[in-house]
């Protein structure tokens, strides 16, 4: 593992997530969960484009099958390592956001919440319109609810991702 | 050699790898800002010619090199089914020509500072307090999208390219961004992209090292596209895309790789972020990604070149820091870091220990007493352990996982989990399959593998050289 790769590992442990890549929701997790931390200012140094499940960042895959790779070889590298303290405290807050539920609902709303986090901030489209979300999500074939959005829009600003 | 011909061209270049290279006006436009002038002054290899004498080509050349390669590639999908607008030609031949302006000096050397270990945070004795990452600090930005910032905001480009709009759709190409069409992104940065045709065949004509040269006639030849613009190859061109693979890996084996081609930037690497992390005199250094970004959207960036590093490293051989000035001379006076041991290693992932891991961890558990015996500071050690997989796969498919999926699920996958993936067109299919899915594929076997070497570098300024290597390789022999 490289410091990056520390970082990302340190970063996954902070938010109380196994680092596992063997299915698809397993990746998805981590590709989102990563990108709400980079939104919150945990800088990780990954860079994001758009994707059929939302942003998704090449590099981090390129990380994460490394780092997971190392992981199954009983190698941890991480160990002896710490993040600083504001980004630890940030992780700490950011990991009430994801519930205690099966892969597949995590998945489903991480995918959702960055997903609305990239548009907005990429000035994609404004945040006070649910239907308008949920409309432009559509588009890109992602099935959320108006509520589901709403829901998505008032946690992201609760946790300050988002601008009220 | 090929030859792009077009009628309208306005300028033609000759280039020692594509032959005559035909220019339209707004290329001919852009190439003359100064933004993309810097590139002449940035090394392709970085310090490969401290090795290789005549590895002196630049990003300039390869950039140019970059649009012959998408000329050639797009006449060829072109006269093989592959439908698309003049727009679109034009927008993925300036994507070609830019893809590479974000580089910064020495290229990868610089943008990857932030990955780089010092000895220090290695080894296991250093204190827990001194190990902290600190994350608010923001990471150098890949050259990607720095190259995406100097695009769509330096003037000079902006006025080239003819408009904001036009700027942000080859910036979204070349970075694979939200808007750009997938497919036809992948043509600049994918497994078989215009980048890695080009820097094989350039790398390998400017080397000397024959390993690079593949055959890329054959491949365009037989270069097929799908009704929904995927790319691939017939199958009868197996073997040439086997050999392209094998080729990359072994570039990077010889060249990249080198231990002392390797040694050398991993010094400048580590010279550059000593001074970069400590709290005083950082030698104009940016600091981080914020200020990476200052000089990309400034006049400062015409000055953010080789240069830029070499004056780094001119000035810090006078520093104050004992090792910080060894570093310095080992790469102003080509006094490479020398291996005191290297593992490789050709395993497949997922093997629980070998001999490169096993050597790591020692050199973990014992370089901080073996500093302290040979009384050399532990910063002039150097630790690391370059790797290189045959396909950068990022995850390992079976062939019964391919062939449970259909081919819009497969593509789905392509699209958001594998950059790398190649397509073959079996004989009278319209729609291709996974290079993964032939079986008899024996590059394709072994793709999983990767080589990695373990190294344990020295940087020493002593007058008792080959005595003190003498007596560390003894010490270490058995780690």
């Amino acid at each position: 593992m490289d410091r990056q790769q520390i970082a990302l590992k340190l970063t996954i442990d902070g938010l109380e997530l196994p680092f596992k890549i063997d299915t698809f929701y397993d990746r998805l997790i981590l590709q989102k969960a990563v990108y709400l931390s980079q939104a919150i200012g945990i800088n990780l140094g990954y860079y994001y484009q758009w994707y059929l499940h939302g942003p998704y960042c090449p590099s981090l895959t390129r990380d994460e099958y490394a780092v997971a790779v190392e992981l199954g070889q009983d190698i941890d590298e991480s160990k002896g390592w710490t993040l600083d303290d504001v980004s630890k405290d940030r992780l700490k807050n950011l990991k009430n956001l994801i519930p205690k539920v099966e892969q597949k609902k995590i998945s489903r709303k991480l995918e959702l919440l960055s997903s609305i986090h990239f548009l907005v901030s990429r000035k994609q489209i404004r945040c006070s319109e649910a239907n308008e979300i949920s409309n432009t999500l559509k588009k890109f074939e992602k099935d959320f609810t108006e509520e589901e959005v709403r829901e998505a829009v008032r946690e992201l600003q609760e946790y300050g991702l988002l601008a009220r | 050699m090929g030859c792009s011909q077009d009628s309208k061209s306005e300028k033609l270049i000759v280039d020692s790898i594509h032959g005559d290279i035909h220019l339209n006006k707004r290329e001919i436009d852009v190439i003359d800002t100064p933004s993309f002038q810097r590139l002449r002054h940035l090394k392709q290899l970085a310090m490969a010619q401290m090795v290789y004498p005549t590895a002196t080509h630049t990003r300039f050349a390869h950039s140019i090199g970059a649009l012959g390669m998408m000329i050639r590639i797009l006449d060829a999908a072109g006269r093989n089914g592959l439908d698309i607008s003049p727009e679109q030609r034009e927008q993925l031949r300036l994507a070609a020509l830019l893809h590479d302006i974000g580089h910064y000096p020495y290229s990868h050397l610089m943008e990857k500072l932030d990955r780089v270990d010092l000895s220090e945070e290695i080894v296991k004795e250093t204190k827990i307090v001194s190990k902290a990452i600190d994350k608010q600090i923001i990471p150098y930005p890949r050259h990607e999208e720095l190259g995406s910032l100097i695009v769509t905001q330096r003037p000079d480009l902006l006025e080239a390219l003819g408009s904001p709009e036009q700027a942000k759709i080859v910036a979204d190409i070349f970075t694979r961004s939200v808007t750009a069409d997938a497919q036809l992104s992948k043509l600049v940065h994918s497994s078989f992209d215009i980048d890695r045709w080009d820097y094989l065949l350039r790398d390998s004509h400017a080397t000397g090292v024959p390993y690079g040269h593949i055959d890329i006639n054959y491949l365009l030849n037989n270069l097929r596209a799908s009704s929904e613009k995927i790319l691939g190859f017939s199958l009868k061109a197996l073997p040439a895309v086997e050999h392209f693979l094998l080729a990359r890996f072994f570039m990077h084996r010889v060249v990249y790789y080198h231990k002392t081609i390797f040694g050398l930037e991993e010094a400048c690497r580590q010279l550059l972020r000593r001074l970069r992390d400590r709290n005083v005199d950082h030698n104009g250094i940016p600091l981080d990604g914020e200020q990476v970004k200052v000089i990309a959207k400034s006049d400062d960036l015409h000055g953010f070149t080789d240069a830029f590093v070499d004056n780094i490293v001119q000035r810090a051989v006078k520093d104050e820091d004992k090792v910080i000035r060894v570093l310095a001379k080992a790469i102003q006076s080509r006094k490479p870091p020398k291996l005191i041991k290297e593992v490789p290693v050709c395993e497949e992932p997922g093997s629980k220990h070998n001999d490169g891991t096993v050597f790591f961890e020692r050199c973990q558990n014992g370089l901080k007493s073996l500093s302290e015996e040979f009384d050399i500071p532990l910063g002039q050690f150097i630790l690391c352990k370059p790797k290189i997989k045959i396909m950068e796969t990022p995850r390992e498919y079976r062939a019964y996982e391919i062939t449970s999926l259909n081919a819009d699920e497969l593509r789905a996958r392509a699209h958001e989990e594998e950059e790398e993936q190649i397509w073959i067109f079996k004989d009278g299919n319209k729609e291709p399959d996974s290079f993964w899915d032939i079986e008899y594929s024996l590059v394709g076997k072994f793709s999983k593998y990767f080589f990695q070497s373990y190294r344990l570098y020295l940087v020493y300024d002593g007058d008792d050289e080959n005595k003190v290597f003498d007596k560390l390789r003894i010490t270490v022999k058995d780690w």
